[in-house]
Order: C-alpha cells, then structure tokens, then sequence
C-alpha cells in the first residue's frame, strides 16, 4: 500500500469522526441535561458530566405530563400496528405489480407514485376535516389507517420483489399445486424478509417520530403521541429544560434499541436492489 | 395416463402473433420433443398447455378434458424449467415434497414419498441441503424429482440441460430416458439441441416461427425432411443445399429430364464420398469439385469445396488434411433431396 493511500484513508477517518462527534453531540447532551437542573443547564458554561438531579426532573415530567406513559404506550401501539399494516399492504401491492400483469397496471402505479410528490402538510387541514366528519378525532385510528399502506413501501416492495423473485419460481408454485394466496406466504414472504425489515424499521421510525399527523388528530393531551406531548412541554411558560431532556431520552430508547438490532439490515437493505448481487 | 391434442392453438402477444394455429396429437405414453430455433414460439406452447399463459385461440385437451380454462392446479402437469425454479428457502426434501403438501398428502406418507423418489435421482444424502449448496447436475435432479412425486399426466420440461456442461448434459439425457421408460407418463420436451431431440424423442415437431414444419419419427425427419428449413435445422454440419442454376448441374445430378425453374437440390456432407467404393447402393454418381479448406474435427475431417460457384462441405473419416486442389465427389442418387421453389421437398 502506497503512502498516499494511507494519507487518504487517515483524512477520510478524521473527517468520519469529526461528522460523527458532530452528530452525536446532541444525543449525549440530551443525556446530560436530563441529569441537571434548569439553572445548572443554563449557566454558562453548560454542564457536560452528568448531574444528579435526574429523579427531580422526571417528577416534574410527570407533573406537567399526567399520561406520560399513556403517551408512550399510544405511541408504541400505533406504530406497531402501523408498521405491520404496511408490510402486509405494501408486499402485498408490490407483489402484484411486481408479477402480475393487469388493465391500467403502469397507470395506477404512476398514480401512486404521484402521491409521493405531495408534500404531506398539504393534507393537514383535509385530514382534520374527514376524521372529525367521520368521528376519529382523538382516536388511534386517525393515525393509523391512512399510513397502513404508502408510496415508498410499495416502491420498494416491488423493486425488491422484481429483483429477489424469478418469475418461474412463482410459476413452479402454481405448477406445484398453490392457490394464489399460498403462493404469496410460503414463497414470496419468506424471501423477502430483507425488505420487511428495512421497511419495518423506516415506517415504525417514521410512525414514532411523526409529529404533523397527531398534531391535526389529536387534541385530547391524554391520546397525544410522544412528539406531540414533549412539545406541549415546551408551551408552559418557564420551559423546564431538564423535564424535557428526560422525555426526550426516554422516547428515543426504542429507537435506539431498535437500530441496535437492526442497523447492519438497514443499511443492507437500503443499497440492495441497487446493485444486482 | 393422458393424450394430449392441440387443435388451431393460438398465441398472440398484442398484435404479434407467437404460435399460429398448431395442430397437433400426442398419444398417452409418448415422449415428443418440441425442437426449433431459439424465439419460435416453444416455450409459449408449452406453457400454455400448463396453463401458466393464456391461449389466444384455439383449443388444449388433455385426455378428452377441455383445458383452456382451467387453472394449473386442476390440469395434473408437472413442469421442469430451464432455470430449475427451486425454492431457496427450502431444503431438498422440502422443495420435492411441497407438491404434496399442496395436495395435502398426510406427512408420513408424504416422507415416505419424497424418500423414494430421492432414492431414484440418488439425492438422499443432499434431502436437508438448501439448492445454493447444490452443484448444477443436483439442482437439475431436485427439479426432476419435484416433478416426478405426485403423478402427473403430463410432464413437460422446458431446456431442461441447458444449463449443464456438456459431459453431464450426456448423463441426464440417459436418465431422462430412463426414467420415462420406467413411469410411462407422457413427456412433452422442449430443446433447440437436435442432439437431445434425435436420441430422447419418439416423435419430433418441428417449430419454426410459431409453425409447424414437420411432425415426425428421428429417423423420418433426418431422413426425408419435408422442407429446406427442416433439411437444413436437423443434422450437423448442416445439409449442402444450392439452386441448380446451370445445365451442367442437371446433367452431373441427371436430372435433365426434370423441368422446373426455382428447384435446389440439397445432400448431406456425410454422403458426399471422395472415394467410389465407400458409396453404398448402385445409383452412383459424381460431381467435381475444388478444395477451399479443410477442417480438421478428432476423428473426421470436414473439407470445404466449391462446386459451380456453391459451396459445398464434406464430412469424411480421412484425417489428411493435405488434400487440396481439384477432387471428385461421389454420393448415391437415391440420398439427394430435391426442393421446389417454395421450398418444399419434391417427392421422388
Ligand atoms: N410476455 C411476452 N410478451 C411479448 N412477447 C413475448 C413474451 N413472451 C415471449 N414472447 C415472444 O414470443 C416468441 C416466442 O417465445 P418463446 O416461446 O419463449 O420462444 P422459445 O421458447 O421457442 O425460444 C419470442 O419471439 C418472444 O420474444
Ligand atoms: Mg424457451
């Protein structure tokens, strides 16, 4: 190996680290502050070590946020129930427009595909509108059925399916005695456990971090999801900084956990698909 | 235990017609082979004989059921395909036994089952194996034996070795063979390798851009093509085949007497003799010609000539690749084939 190699790889090392000290920082401040008081936290400098003032600020979570974990419980169901919707809607019309030929099968996939150019703010006030016409307001399942099923899953379902299942091999399946349906669990689902599980992550992350979608549902602090309630934290006059710094650690550990478990098939699930392998 | 009958089967893709009115029977028991250029149209009958492809027109019949519209599953075929289409995620036993699963043969009968058929392709030790730990040959096997499990009426393989090396291509073809002597079943086979077709068939059919040309016995089809495309598709190298644009031709093929404009005549390299006595039947007769090049194949020996401005191959047991210049070609009257304009085979 060359000098120069070494030199680009140290740089690219270097710079690595500095992006991720960058990114990280947060995370570990909110850490610390969860531990300080809201004088500690706002003396200059800040504190950078933990404090001990952690029992203290989840009371006063607790305080200001009576349902606190309701909160999270809501939240862990929705996007438990959401996630599982979207892998089985999402496989499901991905594998038809991966393997089956149909009427209008490209122009009812533009169509969807379409829909992910609208920004979703647009929907705020739409959305209210029908879920308080049909009575879902304050109900899980404002939140939950209209994101059972979306653009990007089904894109991505259906490239994974296109690239990871030959055709003969569902044509063997029907030569072997399967009804469609069959076809569909006992050989499309177990190959495609990859891509349930990129997309499980991407829509159970983007379910628990929503915060515009339960912000026009949602008016009820008791059904608020955990965006919404550690916002309403920070609308009470004397912010109480720590208070926050606790709930937002709290919300983050499934995350966290989640992405223990699960980085390295996220990461392969991303670039898969992108190059045949 | 099925027949099977194609009667003006049609397959159009939007307006591009793919097989055109075939018309053909194959009887309970027989193993035919569907032979023809690579695109004319095999796959598709095939495959709209499983019930995996729409038919655009005409009618199926498997024993004296209509098919057109049934579903694969109501049809009784098994199917092997080029690319074996197992299932990754299962093992050997697994992949042969889901048929029966399907059909829900009760599990102990169905091991039993699989276990026998394992025993006949020689996979019992590969049973918990997953295919990607399989070579070629063993995929090839799992594939025949998943077909081979439940009793089909029919079954069909589609290039089923075409993707074996040719020493193991050899080996399956026997045992392919083999195994349709021992079941007894009907086998629709489809291939573009007139080798596996000669040696497995007991009829051909010959496809030619969603047509048939020629139904037939091996031995009838090389020996009394009905056409120029046949003649030509079927044997190796290919049939000599020329217009005869001179007297000097009708004469050397005494064909004087014969008056037709547009006719070729055509004769195969391995009846082309450079010595009198190898030529057998007393019809003898000669043309000269003048070496171009030689080729030279192991064990034969393939000169190229020029007669009259044509060229021709020979296909000798010589092995002199020195022969050059000017030589006399002798062949049998009776081994020329005589087209008309339109291509077709005269009769003689
Ligand atoms: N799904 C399809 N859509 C359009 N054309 C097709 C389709 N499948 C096959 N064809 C065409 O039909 C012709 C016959 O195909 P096929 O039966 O697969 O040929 P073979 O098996 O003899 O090589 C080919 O020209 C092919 O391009
Ligand atoms: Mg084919």
């Amino acid at each position: 190996m060359s000098n120069l190699i070494k030199k680009d790889k140290v740089i690219a090392y270097v710079v690595v680290s500095l992006g991720a000290v960058i990114m990280l920082a947060p995370f570990y401040f909110m850490f610390v502050f969860a531990s300080h008081s809201n004088s500690g936290i706002l003396s200059v400098p800040p504190p950078i070590f933990f404090g001990d003032y952690i029992v203290e600020n989840f009371n006063t979570l607790i305080d200001f946020l009576p349902y606190f974990w309701h909160n999270i419980g809501l939240s862990l169901f929705v996007a438990v129930v959401t996630t599982i919707l979207n892998l089985l809607f999402c496989s499901l019309a991905g594998y038809a427009f991966a393997m089956f030929d149909f009427k209008f099968k490209n122009f009812l996939f533009v169509g969807i595909m379409a829909t992910m150019l609208l920004p979703p703010f647009l929907g705020m006030i739409p959305t209210a509108m029908i879920m308080s016409q049909i009575g879902w307001m304050n109900d899980p399942k404002a939140l939950i059925i209209p994101a059972a099923c979306g653009a990007m899953g089904i894109f991505m379902m259906r490239q994974f399916i296109a690239s990871a299942i030959p055709k003969e091999l569902v044509e063997a399946a029907r030569m072997d005695g399967c009804r469609e349906f069959k076809i569909y669990y006992r050989v499309v689902i177990p190959l495609i456990t990859p891509a349930f599980g990129t997309l499980g992550l991407i829509t159970f992350i983007g379910s628990w971090n929503n915060f515009m979608g339960p912000l026009v549902v949602m008016n009820d602090m008791k059904m608020f999801t955990i965006p919404l309630a550690l916002r309403a934290l920070q609308g009470t006059g004397q912010i109480p900084w720590g208070a926050v710094a606790i709930g937002a650690a709290i919300a983050v550990l499934p995350l966290l956990f989640l992405f223990v478990i699960a980085s390295r098939r996220l990461i392969d699930g991303l670039t898969a698909g992108a190059v045949k392998g | 235990m099925a027949s099977v009958q194609f009667s003006n089967l049609e397959k159009n893709y939007g307006t591009t017609p793919v097989v055109k009115k075939i018309n053909l029977e194959i009887e309970h028991g027989e193993f035919i082979v569907l032979l023809g250029p690579s695109g004319c149209g095999k796959s598709t009958t095939l495959r709209m004989l499983a019930g995996l492809e729409s038919i655009s027109g005409g009618d199926i019949y498997i024993g004296d059921e209509l098919v057109n519209d049934l579903h694969p599953i109501e049809r009784n075929i098994a199917m092997v395909f080029q690319s074996y289409a197992l299932y990754p995620h299962m093992t050997v036993a697994q992949n042969i036994g889901f048929s029966l699963e399907n059909l829900k043969v009760e599990k102990s009968l169905r091991e039993t089952m699989v276990r026998d058929v394992a025993e006949v392709l020689e996979l019992t030790p590969l049973l918990d194996r997953k295919p990607k730990d399989l070579s070629g040959g063993q995929r090839q096997r799992v594939a025949m034996g998943r077909a081979m499990v439940r009793t089909p009426e029919v079954f069909l393989f589609d290039e089923p070795l075409s993707n074996l090396d040719a020493k193991l291509r050899g080996q399956m073809r026997k045992e392919i063979k083999a195994l349709h002597q021992k079941v007894q079943t009907t086998v629709i086979y489809v291939t573009h390798d007139q080798v596996e077709a000669m040696t497995l068939a007991d009829r051909i059919v010959i496809l030619n851009q969603g047509k048939i040309e020629q139904v037939g016995r091996p031995k009838e089809i090389f020996d009394a093509p009905k056409n120029v495309f046949v003649a030509k598709f079927i044997g190796a190298p290919e049939m000599n085949i020329f217009a005869l644009s001179n007297e000097q031709m009708f004469s050397d093929f005494e064909l004087s007497n014969i008056n037709h404009s547009g006719m070729s005549i055509g004769i195969r390299p391995q009846n082309l003799f450079l010595n009198k006595k190898e030529v057998k039947g007393d019809q003898i007769s000669f043309i000269d010609a003048e070496v171009t090049g030689t080729e030279l194949l192991g064990s034969s020996l393939h000169i190229e000539c020029k007669y009259q401005d044509k060229k021709l191959v020979v296909e000798t047991a010589t092995i002199d690749t020195s022969i050059k210049g000017d030589i006399r070609l002798y062949f049998n009257k009776t081994q020329t084939h005589l087209f008309d304009q339109n291509s077709n085979t005269i009769p003689r």
